[in-house]
């Protein structure tokens, strides 16, 4: 097991190395650069020019790429061209609006979506079936953005149970009460993805059902609960778990939509606003580790197959 | 009769004045301002970026020698009076003594001489001065001297814009920064810079050692007074949310709202709506290095002919209180406001424009338009213009970028016939994009640089606005760009708010401003 | 196998191809659905609400909404089948290859996998901002993230199937690779991509209105559902019927491919599960 988790931490490095090259080179096919967007619309070509020096970007791109390798080997991210500061700094700004909505919304996703996938399977294609999948099926059609804005009017604006946008560190202010922030963004995020897992499970425990040794169960006269959860459930988690592990690495840095409609301080808008800046470092930074955070959830993943399927032996 | 009946009203009114502005008492003292902004700024140095989001926090913590009244005249700020000899070449500006930086030190010539060398070197509009100086230097404790190649008017104007412009920092800041953007944010102004939290807010506190001026507050001059513990600008770059924020009370204060929405908000008690002065203008360039448009001003101004301004301004910015289509390149709450060749603005006639074209040799050559779509007004105008210069029978090519494309693109002349952006608010004629020759566009006839070099040298103003108004009636010949017109932007905040005029200048400001103080 | 048999068998699913059928009819008749010019813009009439002329309303530009959407069927149904036959056209090649050819494989497999360690809305988004906003550009930008998720399950397919006798069989006695491929692997993978492509067509379409909604989907002046919802977002509280509209047809339409998806999975091929849900 152990020698397995070795060889796997080993063959990340050559990927790693691919996704770095590809990452820098992507970036710096965009048009447009950092200086400019900076000076803005009436720079002059000579104070961008000495701006675009002053930053480094007027040497060759090998040379710039091997600059900022070298730099991540040695854990140096480089510095975030729009915040003057290392790029490392500027995402742990960021990592925890990130993770809470993450693993809150994971949360909320294994709670709500998990339980109704069961007794959705369970009491397969009665009225209680078909109205949870006709409801997560509608759930995992809304456009993300049109759902936060329609909750943001009803539950802040009209009712004003819960705050519109924003975040206030919890970290810095110690205010657990501050999680009222991400109720709307976690439900926003939670509703298409457990609709998503609700199919999931329903559809993966019917599938064991059929299989043999369910059926030898059933046979030997175990009671209704004890077959389905031992047997069925359990059998179906390795699905359900390589879902969820994928679930969360897309929570962790793909809820642009989401945090541009609150307003929230994550990873995702971090991205997508350096992208529109032309913040070569930091974009860099936050999609190496997001590469490097889903190849440990891969792992992870995979190691959780041995735990829940006896069967599975990693040697 | 009906004279009494008008005098009785006009008394009527003096009374409801007098009585409300004896109940209304003074804002209180205290607490935290949440004001949502579009976006963060990359930086606060005033000298190196024209951003307006940048000014309009920077001015808290920033002061330049000289600010602008209610009436946009420059009058002394950091500067206690100015003395200008030998016909205009030179001018000696004393500074007020015991002017507090936000570290402790007492500004003195020093620090303005090496912030307005900086700014001169590095800085967005710093060349504009520098260029027609020949030497600036301290000639005192608090005494600065500048000596002009020529006699220079626009000094003044340019001294007091604080937008890209020459805010004094602390010498020491100055010699660390160069042309790299300052990283430590000491001022004199009063707030002082606290922290900046990425994504979250930009904070300032008061600054209790604030040198205030003693004049009553007259738009950016005069009494600054700090009322607000703290202010937090937080960036909300949805304009829903920033609406939907100030309604349900998780910001005081949200700038730049959606123009179709301002009636609505306007009924709404939860908000008070606030429209900012300072005119914003569209505005499309033309090529004047290569392609079809190049010295073609025949064409140009069959381009010009069919435009119809009030559809454009009407689609993209909404109520008609918040634009105005007007042809003169400075608003008309400036002096320099001329109708001198606005004819040929706006004139939205198909024929007239197919009739120019057959003049100018135009045969269908395709023109490229390219438009940004990280600002929605960018792209609802183009679309109507767009529209509007097809069905006078052009052939337009309209692409569209992100604004960092398009600024990149923008440089380099083979990629593009017209452009579109817009235009801030400024002072003096001479700081308007097009008067520089390096701006993409690049406007460069004989004619207009003689103009140019004329305006620049004329020291009275009345004269200088002759010659603005030649240029003016140049630009509409020539066409090196087209004006959609005025349009004003407008903000919202909460009704606890007190002391916001009901209009701001350029950009919104906090000095004055505090919550209604609670009986 | 008939199709519209097993549909037939399900209510609902009769209720998503009809959807699916409007929604059709909307792109291939626009122009004898449409009332109006969808592009023809009157300011005067900016934002009336729905009324017996305007049956949608009007937009911000003074556009027809109904005309848009009608339209916008077009522009939207494109992009999503333009997303398809790109990521299962190289999906199905790419991983048939390196499924088939063992010697490319850890080659290609290898950058698949670090392709799929990016966010998929990021990486669409990157490759949007290289290539610019354009029809097919967004397409080529979403379609990329759906092409290594293709790619995985043909590949997996392809591994799975080489190993069943037949085709050992085929093998062994000297059958040229091609006409295996094109005789014995893709016939017995048709059903599940034929599924994996439903699912494709329901989730590219509101990947494409995200992209909108950040400002980097298909350009605003070519009407689609997506540009439509993100344009109209901001008059939500002013004028809700910019969005209600376009909304509708992203919310039935990806419904209707979903429960299509659904009906085809349990019907075609009852022991592909595929791992496209989770995502």
């Amino acid at each position: 097991m152990i020698a397995y988790i070795c060889r796997r931490f080993l063959s990340m490095i050559p990927s790693l190395f691919l996704a770095s090259v590809i990452v820098f080179s992507f970036i710096h096919f965009i048009p447009g650069d950092p200086a400019q967007v900076m000076l803005g619309d009436q720079a002059t070509p000579e104070r961008v020019q000495q701006l675009r020096e002053s930053m480094g970007l007027d040497r060759p791109l090998y040379v710039q790429y091997a600059k900022w390798i070298g730099g991540v080997l040695r854990g140096d991210m480089g510095q975030s061209i729009f915040f003057h500061k290392p790029v490392l700094d500027v995402i742990a700004d960021r990592a925890e609006t990130s993770l809470l909505i993450a693993v809150f919304s994971m949360i909320l996703i294994i709670v709500v979506g998990v339980p109704i996938g069961i007794l959705s399977a369970v009491r397969c294609n009665s009225r209680l079936d078909q109205l949870f999948s006709g409801a997560s099926m509608f759930f995992a059609s809304i456009p993300t953005f049109w759902l936060g804005l329609n909750l943001m009017l009803l539950f802040a604006v009209t009712l004003k149970w819960l705050p519109t946008s924003g975040f206030p560190s919890i970290v810095e202010s110690g205010d657990w009460s501050n999680l009222r922030y991400l109720v709307l963004p976690c439900i926003t995020l939670a509703a298409p993805n457990s609709a998503l897992i609700i199919r999931l499970t329903r559809s993966s425990m019917l599938d064991v059902a059929r299989a043999d040794y369910v059926k030898t169960a059933w046979a030997k006269g175990l009671s209704e609960g004890s077959v389905t959860m031992r047997h069925i459930f359990r059998n179906s988690l390795i699905s359900v778990v390589s879902a969820l592990g994928f679930t969360f690495v897309a929570l962790l840095a793909g809820t642009v939509v989401t945090e541009t409609v609150f307003s929230l301080p994550g990873v995702g808008r971090l991205v997508v606003e350096s992208l529109l800046r032309r913040d070569y470092p930091t974009i860099q930074g936050v999609i190496l580790i997001v590469a490097f955070v889903y190849m440990l959830v891969n792992l992870l993943v995979d190691l959780s197959f041995a735990i829940l399927d006896p069967r599975i032996r990693y040697s | 009769m009906k004279g009494r009946k008008l005098l009785v009203f006009l008394a009527a009114c003096v009374c409801l004045v007098l009585v409300g502005g004896a109940a209304t008492a003074a804002p209180a003292k205290g607490g935290v301002l949440r004001m949502a902004v579009i976006d963060e700024p990359p930086t606060l140095d005033q000298h190196v970026v024209t951003s307006d989001l940048t000014t309009m926090i920077a001015q808290h913590i920033f002061e330049g020698l000289y600010t602008f009244n209610a009436k946009y005249a420059p009058v002394p700020l950091l500067v206690k009076s100015d003395e200008v000899k030998d016909g205009g070449k030179v001018v000696v500006l004393h500074l007020r003594d015991g002017v507090k930086f936000h570290n402790g030190k007492v500004m003195d010539a020093e620090d303005v001489l090496a912030s307005l060398n900086r700014w001169g070197k590095f800085g967005a509009r710093g060349p504009v001065l520098f260029g027609n100086l020949e030497k600036v230097e301290a000639t005192g404790k608090l005494d600065i001297t500048m000596t002009f190649k020529a006699p220079f008017a626009p000094w003044k104007n340019l001294l007091a814009f604080l937008n890209g412009g020459p805010v004094i920092y602390p010498k020491d800041v100055v010699a660390t920064a160069e042309k790299k953007p300052i990283e430590q944010y000491i001022g004199t102004g009063p707030y002082k810079f606290a922290e900046r939290n990425p994504g979250r807010y930009i904070k300032l506190v008061r600054f209790d050692d604030y040198a205030s001026r003693t004049e009553p507050a007259d738009g950016y001059s005069g009494k600054r007074e700090a009322l607000f513990d703290e202010i937090r600008f937080i960036p909300v770059p949805d304009v829903g949310t920033r609406v939907n924020g100030v309604k349900a009370g998780d910001y005081d204060y949200a700038e730049q709202i959606l123009g179709d929405l301002f009636d609505s908000l306007k009924a709404d008690d939860a908000v008070v709506t606030t429209v900012n002065q300072g005119a914003t203008q569209g505005l499309m360039f033309f090529n004047s290095k290569t392609g079809p448009l190049k010295e073609n001003f025949k064409l140009r101004r069959a381009l010009q002919a069919a435009m119809n301004m009030e559809a454009v301004l009407r689609t993209a910015v909404g109520p008609k209180e918040l634009w105005k289509a007007s042809g003169s390149f400075m608003p008309d709450s400036t002096t320099w406001y001329s109708k001198s060749g606005v004819d040929a603005f706006s004139n939205g006639s198909a024929e007239k424009a197919k009739a120019l074209a057959k003049e100018a040799g135009y045969a269908g050559e395709k023109i490229t338009l390219m438009a940004s779509t990280s600002y929605k007004f960018h792209h609802d105008s183009t679309m109507v213009l767009v529209k509007q210069l097809k069905d006078a029978g052009f052939n337009i090519d309209y692409q569209i970028y992100d604004w960092a494309t398009l600024i990149s693109k923008r440089a380099d002349p083979a990629q593009w016939d017209i452009f579109f952006t817009h235009h801030g608010f400024v002072p003096d004629p001479v700081l308007y994009t097009f008067m520089s020759e390096s701006y993409p566009g690049w406007w460069t006839t004989e004619t207009k640089r003689a103009l140019a070099k004329e305006f620049s040298a004329t020291m009275d103003d009345a004269a200088r606005k002759l010659v603005w108004d030649k240029i003016q009636a140049l630009a509409y010949e020539e066409v090196p760009v087209i004006k959609t017109g005025d349009h004003f932007t407008y903000d919202i905040y909460s009704p606890k708010l007190d002391g916001l005029s009901a209009s701001s200048l350029i950009w919104p400001k906090f000095w004055g401003v505090g919550f209604k103080a609670t009986k | 196998m008939n199709i519209l048999a097993v549909f037939a068998r399900r209510k609902i699913a009769l209720f998503g191809l009809a959807v699916i059928g409007v929604m059709l009819a909307f792109a291939i008749f626009a122009p004898l659905i449409a009332t109006m010019d969808p592009q023809e813009m009157n300011p005067v009439d900016k934002l009336t609400p729905p009324n017996g002329i305007y049956l949608f309303g009007t937009d911000n530009f003074g556009r027809d909404i109904f005309s848009r959407v009608v339209y916008g069927a077009r522009a939207s149904l494109l992009g999503s089948t333009g997303v398809i036959l790109f990521s299962m056209t190289l999906g199905v090649l790419t991983g048939v290859v390196a499924g088939y050819f063992r010697r490319v494989e850890p080659w290609l497999m290898r950058l698949v996998d670090v392709l799929m360690a990016f966010p998929p809305l990021l990486l669409a988004l990157v490759l949007v901002s290289i290539l610019g906003r354009g029809m097919i550009n967004v397409i080529v930008a979403v379609g990329a993230t759906y092409l290594t998720r293709t790619t995985r399950i043909v590949y997996g397919l392809t591994l799975k199937v080489r190993e069943e006798a037949y085709v050992e069989a085929a093998v062994s006695s000297g059958t040229r690779v091609r006409d295996i491929i094109l005789r014995h692997l893709l016939p017995n993978m048709m059903s599940p991509i034929i599924v994996q492509a439903t699912f494709t067509f329901a989730f590219s379409l509101l990947d494409m209105a995200a992209l909108d909604f950040l400002g980097l989907g298909i350009p605003p002046s070519i009407p689609s559902w997506g540009n439509m919802l993100s344009e109209g977002r901001m008059y939500i509280t002013r004028a809700p019927w910019l969005l209600t509209f376009p909304g509708m047809c992203i919310v039935l339409t990806v419904l209707a491919f979903n429960l299509a998806g659904d009906v085809l999975r349990d019907r075609l091929d009852p022991h592909f599960r595929s791992r496209i849900e989770g995502v």
